[in-house]
C-alpha cells in the first residue's frame, strides 16, 4: 500500500467516524411521546388464584393527538386526555404492561401528581406502594401526592372535554393561598423525609363526586404503619391550618349574638407551639395570632367605626377559631391518636434528649398530652364599606 | 516538552494554584457527601462537621506545603529521595502515582454513572468515558499551564451557577429540618469528621503544585483560599439539601444533592430541569479533577524514572480506563471511592508529617 491510498483510507474511515456524530443517541420524538402527566394507583379486590395484592395502575396520557384535538374551533371531539388502565402486582411490570395498549412511548418526565386510592393507603405501606415511583429516575420528585376517597381513578376523569384532570388537580393545590381548607402540598421529595421519619402526617385528599373533582380535608397516615388510618373532613383540616400556622389566607365564619355571621379574612397568620417537660410530663402550649378585616357582616345595624363593635367581632371570630382548634386535637388525640401538625417535631427541636426516649411511642404519649390553646385575632379594618 | 520543573514557561500564578486546588477538591463528593456524612451524623448538625472537616484538611494542607517549601522548585518526586533515600522515596512516590491514578479512574466512572443515569439513559458506559479520557488527555498534553488557564475559566461558571441553583431551591427549604443545633451534643458532629474530611481531598496536590508556583512562599495562603471556597460549596450544599428533604430523607437517597434539584418547580420560570445546570458544572468539576490527577500521575511517572513525559501520558489512559471499569455495580464504586480515601489518610495525613520531622532533624533542604 503506498502513501497515497494509505491516505484516502485514512480519510474515508475519519468520515465514517463523523457520521454517528450527526444524530443524537437516544433521542425520541415529540410526536411519538405520550406523556403521562398523572398517574392513579388503587387496589383490586383479592384475586383468589393470586396470593398478593393486585394494583390498579391508570396513567393520564396527553399525547399530541389529544391537544390538538381538545380546543379545535371551540368544538371538541374528543377529549384531551387518555386514561389507560392496567392490573398488575407491581407498579413497574404492571406499567410494561400498557405498551401492549397505546403506541405511544409513554414518557414520565413530566408526571405531575399520584393519586392514591383510599383502599390502596389502607391496605398497603405507603412506603412499599411508593417505592418505584421515588426510585424512578423519569419520574420528578417535584410530583404531588394526593389520598383518593374511594378510587383514585375516578379523580383522573372529568365531564368537560377540555380539561386534563390532572392539571386540574395541581391548579388547585395552588388555592392552598386563599383557603384554610387545603393543605400545603406534599412532594415525593417532601414525603421521602415523613416516611423514613416514623412521625405520622396528612396528605391532601380529593374526591370525585359526579364526575367533578373536589378536595375534601385531609388523609392521616399513621407515622408506625405508614398506613391511611382515615380522613379529616375540611372543618377539621381549618383546625390543622391554624395549628401550623401555615396558612396565608382563608376566611372564620362565626355568627354575632343575634345568630347573624360574621365574616373574617385573615390577612395573616402565625402560630407558636412550645413545649414543656416537667419530669416525665409533656405539655404543649399553643399560641396563635393573626391579623385580618372584617369581610362581610350581615348585621346592618351595627357601626364597624365603633371600637366595641370590632371587640365583639374579635372576641366571636376567636370562639370559632378556638372551637376549630378544640375539634381537630380532639379528634388527633382520641379517634386516630397520630400527632399530624408537628407538635412532636417541636418537642424534639426544644427537648432533643426527651424526644429520643418518646419518638418510638409518640403518637400514643400524644394522645394524652395536654395542650392549653391561646388564640389572639386582631381586625386591622373592614373593608369599603360601614353599611 | 520537558514537564520536569525549572523550564520557565511551566510556571502559575498564586490565583491558578488556588483555582486548580478548589477545583480539584470540588468532585465527585458534592453530589453524596449529604448523604454520606447525615448517615454517620445522624443530627442535623452535619454543617458543623463539614466545617470542622474543612478546617483539618487546611492543617494537613499547610503541612505539605511546609515540606514542599523546603525544597524549592522540586515535587515530591523529586525530593522524597532526599528525606528518606532513593528506595524508599521511589516506594512512596509509586504508591502516590498509583493514588493518583486510582482517584482519577475514580471521577471518570462515577461521571459515567451519573450521566448514564440521568442525562444519557442507553448510551454505553465505553462511549461516555472514552470522549471524556481524550479530550481530558488533549488538554494535559500541553503541561500544567493550559490545565491552570482552563480551570481559571471553569471556575466563574462553576460559582456562579451553583449559586443560583442553590438558592432557587429555597422553596423548599423548610429551617425546622436543621433544628435543633447540637441537640444531642457534640458527639454525633464528631462521628462524621472523616468523612467530611475526606470530602476535601485534593490539598495532595500541593505536593507537585508548589513546585510550579511563581512566589511558592505564598503558598500556604493558596491552600487556606483553595480550602475554603469548597467549604463554603459544601455548607451551602449540606444546608440546602437537609433543609428540604430532612435527615430521614436524606440517607435513602443515592444522590441527595441532584434530588433536591429534582424536586422544585418554578412555574414562569422558562427553566424547569434545574439538576441539568447542577449536571454540568458538576461534570466540568469532574473534569478538572480527574485531569489534575491524570497529570499528576504521568508527571510522577516521568519525574521517577528521569524520562519524557509524553509516553507516560499515553501509556497511563488505557491503565485509568480498565480501573475504571472494575467496579461492577454502584456499591462497588462507592466502596472504591472510600477506600482510596482511607488509603488517602495515611498518604497525606499522617506521612507528609513523618517527612517534616525527618526533614527537619536531618536538616534537610531549605530551613
Amino acid at each position: 500500500m503506498n502513501t497515497q491510498q494509505l491516505r484516502r483510507l485514512l480519510c474515508s474511515l475519519s468520515i465514517l467516524i463523523l457520521l454517528p456524530l450527526a444524530g443524537c443517541w437516544s433521542s425520541k420524538e415529540i410526536e411519538n411521546l405520550g406523556f403521562i402527566v398523572g398517574t392513579a394507583l388503587d387496589l383490586e379486590k383479592k384475586d383468589p388464584d393470586h396470593n398478593g395484592h393486585l394494583l390498579t395502575v391508570t396513567n393520564q396520557f396527553v399525547t399530541s393527538e389529544t391537544i390538538g384535538s381538545g380546543t379545535k374551533d371551540g368544538k371538541t371531539q374528543q377529549k384531551a386526555y387518555k386514561n389507560i388502565s392496567e392490573t398488575g402486582d407491581a407498579a413497574l411490570p404492571t406499567l410494561r404492561n400498557m405498551i401492549l395498549r397505546i403506541d405511544k412511548r409513554a414518557f414520565a418526565e413530566h408526571s405531575k401528581v399520584l393519586v392514591i386510592g383510599e383502599e390502596l393507603a389502607r391496605t398497603l405501606n405507603l412506603q412499599q406502594t411508593l417505592d418505584f415511583f421515588i426510585r424512578e429516575q423519569e419520574m420528578r420528585p417535584s410530583g404531588l401526592i394526593l389520598i383518593a376517597r374511594e378510587r383514585a381513578s375516578g379523580t383522573l376523569e372529568s365531564k368537560n372535554l377540555v380539561d386534563i384532570p390532572a392539571f386540574q388537580l395541581i391548579e388547585m393545590t395552588q388555592g392552598h393561598d386563599r383557603t384554610t381548607k387545603i393543605l400545603p402540598p406534599m412532594t415525593l421529595t417532601k414525603i421521602q423525609g415523613k416516611l423514613q421519619s416514623g412521625s405520622s402526617f396528612l396528605l391532601q385528599s380529593v374526591s370525585s363526586i359526579k364526575g367533578e373533582i373536589k378536595f375534601t380535608g385531609a388523609a392521616v397516615i399513621k407515622g408506625k404503619t405508614n398506613k391511611l388510618s382515615g380522613f379529616l373532613n375540611e372543618e377539621e383540616l381549618e383546625g390543622i391550618t391554624w395549628i401550623s400556622g401555615k396558612g396565608k389566607g382563608g376566611l372564620v365564619r362565626s355568627f354575632d349574638d343575634e345568630g347573624l355571621p360574621i365574616v373574617y379574612e385573615i390577612l395573616s397568620m402565625k402560630s407558636v407551639i412550645k413545649s414543656h417537660v416537667d419530669g416525665n410530663r409533656i405539655s404543649f402550649d399553643l399560641i396563635i395570632e393573626s391579623e385580618g378585616r372584617i369581610a362581610e357582616h350581615w348585621d346592618v345595624s351595627e357601626k364597624d367605626f365603633e371600637n366595641g363593635y370590632l371587640k365583639r367581632a374579635e372576641q366571636a371570630s376567636v370562639k370559632e377559631v378556638k372551637r376549630l382548634i378544640r375539634n381537630v386535637l380532639n379528634k388527633m388525640q382520641h379517634t386516630y391518636q397520630a400527632d399530624v401538625s408537628g407538635f412532636g417535631n417541636k418537642l424534639r427541636i426544644e427537648y432533643p434528649y426527651v424526644w429520643e426516649k418518646v419518638k418510638k411511642d409518640w403518637d400514643q404519649t400524644f394522645s394524652e398530652v395536654p395542650i392549653r390553646c391561646e388564640v389572639k385575632l386582631t381586625i386591622k379594618d373592614y373593608g369599603t364599606s360601614d353599611h | 516538552m520537558l514537564a520536569m520543573s525549572g523550564s520557565s514557561k511551566d510556571r502559575i500564578t498564586n490565583l491558578q494554584a488556588a483555582v486548580i486546588l478548589v477545583n480539584y477538591i470540588l468532585a465527585a463528593g458534592i453530589l453524596t457527601l449529604p448523604r454520606t456524612s447525615v448517615e454517620k451524623v445522624k443530627t442535623p448538625d452535619v454543617w458543623i462537621t463539614v466545617i470542622i472537616g474543612g478546617l483539618i484538611t487546611m492543617i494537613a494542607g499547610v503541612i505539605i506545603v511546609k515540606l514542599s517549601q523546603r525544597y524549592p522548585e522540586k515535587t515530591f518526586y523529586q525530593y522524597s529521595g532526599e528525606i528518606v533515600g532513593k528506595w524508599i522515596g521511589g516506594l512512596l512516590s509509586i504508591l502516590i502515582i498509583a493514588y493518583f491514578f486510582t482517584i482519577s479512574a475514580y471521577e471518570v466512572r462515577t461521571m459515567a454513572e451519573v450521566t448514564g443515569f440521568f442525562l444519557l439513559e442507553g448510551t454505553p458506559t465505553w462511549a461516555i468515558i472514552m470522549p471524556f479520557m481524550w479530550i481530558g488527555l488533549y488538554l494535559i498534553i500541553g503541561g500544567i499551564t493550559p490545565l491552570a488557564r482552563l480551570f481559571e475559566m471553569i471556575f466563574p461558571v462553576t460559582i456562579i451557577i451553583f449559586l443560583l441553583v442553590a438558592f432557587l431551591s429555597l422553596g423548599i427549604f423548610e429551617f425546622n429540618n436543621l433544628r435543633p443545633v447540637l441537640g444531642l451534643g457534640v458527639i454525633p458532629v464528631l462521628k462524621g469528621i472523616k468523612t467530611t474530611a475526606l470530602a476535601f481531598l485534593g490539598t495532595e496536590v500541593m505536593l507537585l503544585l508548589v513546585a510550579f508556583m511563581k512566589r511558592p512562599e505564598k503558598a500556604v495562603k493558596v491552600v487556606l483560599i483553595g480550602v475554603t471556597v469548597p467549604m463554603v460549596f459544601y455548607v451551602i450544599t449540606v444546608v440546602m439539601v437537609i433543609g428540604a428533604l430532612s435527615i430521614d430523607g436524606v440517607t435513602t437517597r443515592t444522590w441527595p444533592t441532584l434530588e433536591l434539584m429534582r424536586g422544585f418547580e418554578i412555574p414562569g420560570l422558562i427553566f424547569e430541569r434545574f439538576e441539568s445546570f447542577l449536571l454540568v458544572i458538576w461534570i466540568m468539576q469532574i473534569f478538572t479533577t480527574f485531569t489534575i490527577t491524570y497529570y499528576a500521575a504521568a508527571l510522577g511517572l516521568s519525574q521517577l524514572l528521569k524520562k519524557d513525559i509524553q509516553p507516560f501520558i499515553y501509556a497511563l489512559l488505557p491503565v485509568i480506563y480498565v480501573i475504571a471499569m472494575i467496579p461492577k455495580n454502584i456499591n462497588d464504586l462507592f466502596h472504591m471511592g472510600d477506600m482510596v480515601g482511607n488509603v488517602a489518610l495515611l498518604l497525606f495525613a499522617v506521612l507528609p508529617l513523618i517527612l517534616l520531622l525527618i526533614s527537619r532533624l536531618k536538616k534537610g533542604g531549605k530551613a
